[in-house]
């Protein structure tokens, strides 16, 4: 078996290079996009392979000789679209035994259609989301399938465990106080631990299952975001959640409403005077807006007056902040309120997380307790530079 | 001066395109007229991004008979063989940090220095701002009162990935984020209080460079039994900076050009006295600018420069003592999960 990793350098690539490098009768081949990213690969004296999926001659020369293909790469949208045309028909050509696509369950939407439960579930992402390329992934990889490309797709929700960049995030939100918690935190929580999501991939590397349907891989746990910060707790000032703003859910809901298009609002902003100080580093423009200026001015205070008044509005009164701005992204994720069941891929695959939620956590802290410099005889000093 | 310092920049990576040749063609001391560099385009291309047109060179030795002096900024284990042919051909050079990839390799640079009598300069460019020199004034003139202990740390997720990629390889970085990241606090620790008593590393390299250290010092007793830590990480985002135990209180310094020395009193939890000199309104000069000027100065009137050979050849002699001393650390992060990375004692054979 020889295994080529695409995105290597990422949480999941790496974790999954580390786990197969001690897997006998397996070749693993890492393939990173940029060197910066690659230090938790370069430790472990390895050869790395850089990649340019959106060379086609060069996806299809290095991908030579790989019998099994995992690809975790994230970009833009044209190298998460284009590079993965080009991964799937050098995959095919090269006869893969086995493509292994990670999906997300951000292809359900955010939030979540209420019946993705179960994969069959509607997919309804806003076009030119992350999840509306993921979706455009899927179907990528499902036509590969149908073409013969033995492929699986795995549809991570949020990913714990060490390096997670998502526990990071909440935790940073939390210790600033921008973590609002929604209705005491009741919410459901989807999550996976990364071994368990590594798990799911070394399965299906393994499986002859290849139709290029999604498979959720989730935790067996079912948790709240109380219980997710009752796990933080730990890494935080004592205190700290009791201290979290709260947020109440029906007032949230009601904030998300997006603003739609207004031709009045665009041209405020287009003559504002942000705007107008921007355009007059142009020489040409400033003698516009000089111009201007002088029409105005010559019609006297109290025209110019009303202008602004009519253009830019009463001058704003900045009430203070006492707190930080809660973070919209994470409030919005405690209404998700789906929690994907992990029935199929135990069926298909055989599928058992190898730790539960409550061991992933603890893999967390002792992860960043190290890494964070909380142990030893220094930790009080190190704290004086948070 | 009635003519320019000609220097050539040898390397035309990111560093030399971001920083050292920024610096030298902002400088009236000096005129860039070689961009030396096996990839020729790359040169090329370094030289039209500033719409100059100074010679394009694939070797050193193509340039050494019309310079004064040579910016190195190569891969780290190349900066010896470049840096002994302008020595010996009495061309003075300022290398970027490190040194070398090993104190061997210092040594034959220093050697060669001696022997023509050319300068050598180091890019510690951090020794350039101007807190740095403040704080070395006040911690030598006892301004805190005793200094009892220290900490340094820096991390971030990834960063600096230079064209080569020579970083993520320890025969050619000479090291892991010990030396990419860890050698400017090191030269600063060593500038403030010297070379340490004793000094261990634990790192987690599993045969490759580190990409998380954390390196303990401890001087003698002679230096009030003072002790510090400093820690380095390529994989976590770390507040960085200084902080430093002192009789008066905590002494921090942030990791920025332009950051200001805070001290918070010990006797007064929750005040902090903001410490910068009164420079009458001027902000920090870019460093890599300094440095430049510095270097070329050195070089004119035979003055050492701010951070010489002898200095940096000392950092890399504690870069290979603590190496030498280092140990891994557990990295099993699941409670009772095997052993699944290769077996670390067998690994670090190949460092």
């Amino acid at each position: 078996m020889r295994i080529a990793v695409i995105g290597a350098s990422g949480l999941v690539g790496a974790t999954l290079v580390e786990r197969l490098l001690a897997r006998p009768g397996c070749s693993v081949v890492p393939f990173i996009h940029s060197s910066g990213n690659a230090w938790r690969l370069a430790r472990l004296g390895i050869e790395l392979h850089q990649l340019d999926l959106l060379d086609a001659g060069q996806v299809h020369t290095r991908l030579a000789g790989c019998t099994h293909i995992v690809n975790c790469a994230r970009g833009n949208s044209e190298v998460m679209l284009k590079g993965l045309k080009h991964l799937l028909s050098a995959s095919t050509k090269a006869h893969a035994r086995k493509f292994v696509h990670l999906s997300s369950v951000m292809v359900y939407g955010d939030p979540p259609h209420p019946d993705s439960v179960h994969e069959e579930a509607p997919t309804d992402p806003a076009k030119g989301t992350y999840g509306w390329v993921k979706l455009q992934q899927d179907k990528l990889v499902q036509s590969a399938a149908r073409e013969g490309l033995p492929c699986t797709v795995l549809c991570p929700p949020n990913i714990s465990g060490p390096h997670s960049h998502y526990l990071l995030q909440v935790l940073s939100a939390a210790m600033n106080r921008s973590l609002g918690l929604v209705d005491e935190g009741r919410g459901c929580c989807s999550l996976v631990d990364v071994e368990n999501l590594c798990h799911a991939i070394e399965l299906s590397l393994e499986h002859a299952h290849g139709d290029g349907n999604r498979l959720f891989v989730t935790d067996d746990d079912r948790i709240c975001w109380a219980d997710l910060l009752r796990e933080l707790a730990p890494l935080l000032p004592e205190g700290s959640i009791d201290r979290l703003p709260r947020v109440n859910a029906s007032a949230l809901s009601a904030s998300q409403q997006t603003a739609g298009v207004s031709v009045g609002r665009s041209i405020k902003h287009l003559v504002s005077s942000d705007m107008r100080a921007a355009l007059r580093k142009d020489p040409l423009w400033a003698m516009v807006d000089a111009g201007l200026r002088r029409s105005v001015t010559w019609f006297g205070s109290s025209l110019e007056n009303r202008m602004r008044l009519a253009i830019e509005g009463p001058l704003p009164v900045p009430k203070p902040k006492r707190s930080p701005e809660i973070n919209r992204q994470l409030s919005a994720h405690q209404l998700r309120g789906v929690v994907h069941s992990n029935e199929r891929i135990k069926s298909v695959l055989g599928y058992q997380p190898l730790h539960s939620f409550a061991e992933s956590m603890a893999a967390f802290r002792a992860w960043y307790r190290r890494h964070r410099g909380m142990e030893g005889e220094y930790a009080g000093l190190l704290a004086q530079l948070a | 001066m009635t003519q320019r310092f000609r220097i050539a920049l040898a390397g035309t990576g990111l560093i030399t395109r971001d920083s050292h040749l920024p610096a030298a063609l902002a400088s009236d001391k000096v005129d860039v007229v070689a961009l030396v560099d096996p990839v020729r385009e790359r040169a090329a291309a370094c030289a039209q991004a500033y719409g100059i047109s100074p010679r394009i060179a694939a070797s050193i030795e193509e340039v050494l008979g019309s310079i004064d002096g040579a910016v190195i900024a190569t891969p780290n284990h190349l900066h010896m063989p470049i840096a002994v042919a302008c020595l010996e051909a009495g061309v003075s050079t300022l290398i970027e940090k490190p040194l070398a990839s090993s104190a061997a390799q210092g040594e034959a640079i220093l050697a060669a220095a001696r022997k023509s009598g050319a300068t050598v300069a180091a890019g510690y460019s951090t020794r350039f701002r101007n807190n740095i020199i403040l704080l070395k004034e006040l911690l030598d003139e006892n301004y805190f009162g005793r200094v009892t202990r220290f900490a340094h740390q820096f991390g971030t997720v990834g960063g600096w990935a230079p064209l080569s990629a020579y970083n993520l390889r320890r025969e050619s970085s000479g090291g892991g984020v010990l030396v990419v990241t860890g050698t400017h606090f090191l030269d600063r620790m060593l500038y403030f209080w010297g070379y340490p008593a004793q000094v261990q590393l634990e790192d987690d390299s599993l045969g490759g460079p580190e990409a998380n250290c954390s390196a303990v010092f401890r001087y003698g007793e002679a230096e009030g039994g003072l002790s510090g830590i400093a820690r380095y990480s390529k994989t976590f985002a770390l507040p960085g900076g200084l902080v430093i135990e002192t009789e008066s209180g905590a002494v921090t310094l942030a990791d920025l050009d332009e950051s200001e020395i805070v001290l918070r009193p010990a006797d007064r939890p929750g005040l902090r006295h903001v410490i910068r000199r009164d420079h009458g309104g001027a902000g920090q000069i870019d460093p890599f600018f300094l440095q430049l000027e510095d270097f070329v100065d050195a070089c004119t009137t035979g003055r050492p420069p701010r951070v010489d050979g002898e200095q940096a050849l000392l950092s890399l002699k504690l870069i290979e003592a603590l190496y030498a001393d280092r140990r891994g650390y557990d990295q099993h992060w699941y409670a009772g999960s095997p052993q699944r990375i290769p077996d670390e004692e067998v690994a670090c054979e190949s460092r």
